[in-house]
């Protein structure tokens, strides 16, 4: 029993040590930092309470972060799980060649998004040699065609649109690892019973989905909510406030880019919020995938 | 001997005429499939055409094909910025962080997905919260304490942030994957006066070898890829991973309006993770369900 206690310490310690050295104590630091007006890595820190998160309430540029990164959140997400919903359903539909499809629906995933960023904001949407202007002009839609789309009142909607591409294969997998584990006597019983696509679709599929579908939101809440890549380096030089999410203005705040500003405590309150929002966000799922379970 | 009768030409017909109702009824599939892959499929391919041509052949014609293939864009892209270095940084650093995050993710998954002790399932609760922690939290404070250690733009500061922040998540696929694992042969090892360790290195291990193949494929893709880590703890001229690399000659390129050379760019940080997903796309896309199957 001892030499099983000795082997459950060795065993957790290294990993144990880096979590709680270099993942919790920063967190816990950060809550702690929040607090401070601090501008460097010297001790100048001066305690002001709650001052800024009443100066982010004030912000016009968080706010703009936030409403930016909430969009991505909730519109992103329903237009991300209806086409992942939908491309799995043709997928299913007893197709062939549905791996090979699936596989290539997956691959931005596996892309740096550093190269999706440049591909989308210069070979999909450059004004001159742009595939989407030129894929316009030659299906003849030429007002269409000289949409500038990155342009600062298109540029978020250009945006929406790459990560949105870029996500819907993740989830298809998602969906269909999940849907391969519903038993195919279930839908020949319907059948035999009468039921229609819809119906099987709505009365076995979906219930049977539920608690993958709630990983999957749950997922893309968080993934969501943290979103910096993409929209960093969306902009060539620097990122646009246009396209700002709440972790791209908290780099900004904290290390800059071209003029660095060094509020760390300011842009440390930020981060505060965004693990507060992803806490809220995540309880208020579990509430409401839980009810909906119990309906059936 | 002839008891198998072979198919007459109607039964042909009559089963062709099948199969092609069959595919009728499919098309709309088929087209949606086809357009929504066509898509992927040509960006990507005609980011690795137009790498090949210069960049007034690309303003002229961004339809066309190269007339020859130019490598010189590839030249350019590897020298307008220290790619080599960045290249070589990117190798180190992920391939010392995945064996590192293994080595040290997968005792501890072990431990906590097979032997019962008390607090063992607050314990995996805890480490698998990390995975709903946003890093730019941790920008600020973790870069505070990097600079007490002197780790600040360095590639093992580098590899210690990646090795924390990515236990997590391996530690989730893995408790996953230990967790299916049959008790059996775990329990005759014991009988046969294995320890616990030799269980663990002799039996459980190379059983676990596909769930550690699966996590040492996301992580390397992940942090292949990774960007936000590395600008803010190794963004200096000799630490660059390769995304920031791409990023700074994208930044170069922009004044010259050399998009030829970066698309060239693009490709050369996209094939290694690409050559991996085709030949263990299979082994990926099984892996994604793999923690979440408890």
């Amino acid at each position: 029993m001892r030499a099983r206690t000795r082997l459950i310490l060795t065993f957790l310690f290294p990993a144990s040590l880096l979590y709680i050295v270099f993942f919790i104590y920063p967190a816990l630091r950060a809550l702690y930092t929040s607090f401070f007006d601090w501008s460097g890595f010297s001790d100048n820190a001066r305690f002001t309470g709650l001052d800024n998160y009443r100066q982010l309430y004030r912000d016009d540029l968080f706010i703009e972060s936030m409403s930016n990164t909430l969009t991505i959140l909730i519109a992103g997400g329903i237009i991300v799980f209806g086409l992942a919903f939908a491309l799995t359903i043709l997928l299913n539909s007893g197709i062939r060649g549905r791996k090979l499809f699936r596989a290539v629906i997956f691959l931005p995933n596996i892309v740096a998004v550093i190269a999706l960023t440049t591909m989308w904001s210069v070979a999909i949407y450059h004004p001159r040699f742009g595939l989407l202007k030129n894929g316009l002009a030659y299906l003849g839609l030429e007002s269409w065609s000289t949409i500038l789309f990155t342009s600062p009142q298109n540029i978020f909607k250009s945006m929406m649109a790459a990560i949105i591409w870029i996500n819907v294969g993740f989830y298809v997998v998602l969906l269909m690892a999940g849907i391969d584990k519903i038993p195919t006597e279930l839908y020949e019983a319907a059948k035999i019973d009468g039921a229609n696509q819809v119906q099987m679709f709505y009365k076995i599929t979906v219930p049977l989905l539920w608690d993958v579908i709630t990983v999957g939101i749950v997922l893309w809440s968080i993934n969501a909510l943290k979103i910096f890549e993409f929209p960093f380096a969306f902009t060539a030089l620097e990122p646009s406030p246009n396209t700002y999410t709440v972790a791209v203005y908290l780099y900004v705040m904290g290390f800059g880019q071209r003029t660095p500003i060094y509020r760390l405590g300011y842009a440390t309150a930020m981060g505060v919020v965004l693990v507060l929002t992803v806490i809220l966000v995540v309880i208020v799922l579990r509430r409401v995938m839980r009810r909906e379970v119990i309906q059936y | 001997m002839a008891t198998t009768t072979p198919p007459t030409t109607m039964a042909l017909s009559r089963r062709t005429r099948g199969r092609l109702q069959q595919l009728v009824q499919h098309v709309p599939a088929y087209a949606i499939l086809i357009l929504w892959s066509a898509f992927t499929l040509f960006a990507i391919g005609w980011i690795a055409m137009s790498s090949l041509k210069s960049t007034r052949q690309l303003f002229q014609e961004p339809l066309a094909l190269p007339p020859e293939p130019r490598f010189e864009n590839y030249d350019i892209a590897w020298n307008a910025v220290d790619m080599s270095r960045y290249f070589l940084n990117s190798v180190i650093v992920v391939s010392i962080s995945v064996v590192l995050i293994l080595l040290i993710s997968a005792p501890a998954a072990y431990v906590l997905s097979r032997i019962k002790f008390r607090g063992s399932n607050a314990l995996t609760t805890i480490f698998t919260a990390g995975m709903g922690i946003p890093y730019p939290l941790l920008f600020i404070p973790l870069f505070a304490l990097m600079l007490d250690l002197h780790l600040t733009n360095s590639l093992p500061g580098l590899i210690l942030v990646y090795v924390s922040l990515s236990l997590p998540f391996t530690i989730y696929i893995l408790t996953g994957f230990f967790i299916t694992l049959p008790s059996e042969l775990e329990d005759a090892a014991v009988i046969d006066g294995c320890s616990d360790y030799q269980v663990y290195w002799k039996i459980m291990l190379p059983l676990a070898s596909p769930g550690m193949l699966t996590a040492a494929i996301f992580n390397f893709i992940g942090l292949w890829n990774e960007y936000q880590l590395a600008l803010v703890f190794a963004n200096t001229e000799k630490t660059r991973t390769l995304s920031l690399g791409l990023y700074a000659l994208r930044n170069a390129l922009q004044y010259t309006g050399d998009w030829a050379s970066l698309f060239a760019g693009i490709v050369i940080i996209m094939v290694p993770t690409v050559v991996i997903y085709v030949v263990l796309s299979e082994k990926m896309i099984s892996g994604i369900t793999m923690g979440s199957s408890k």
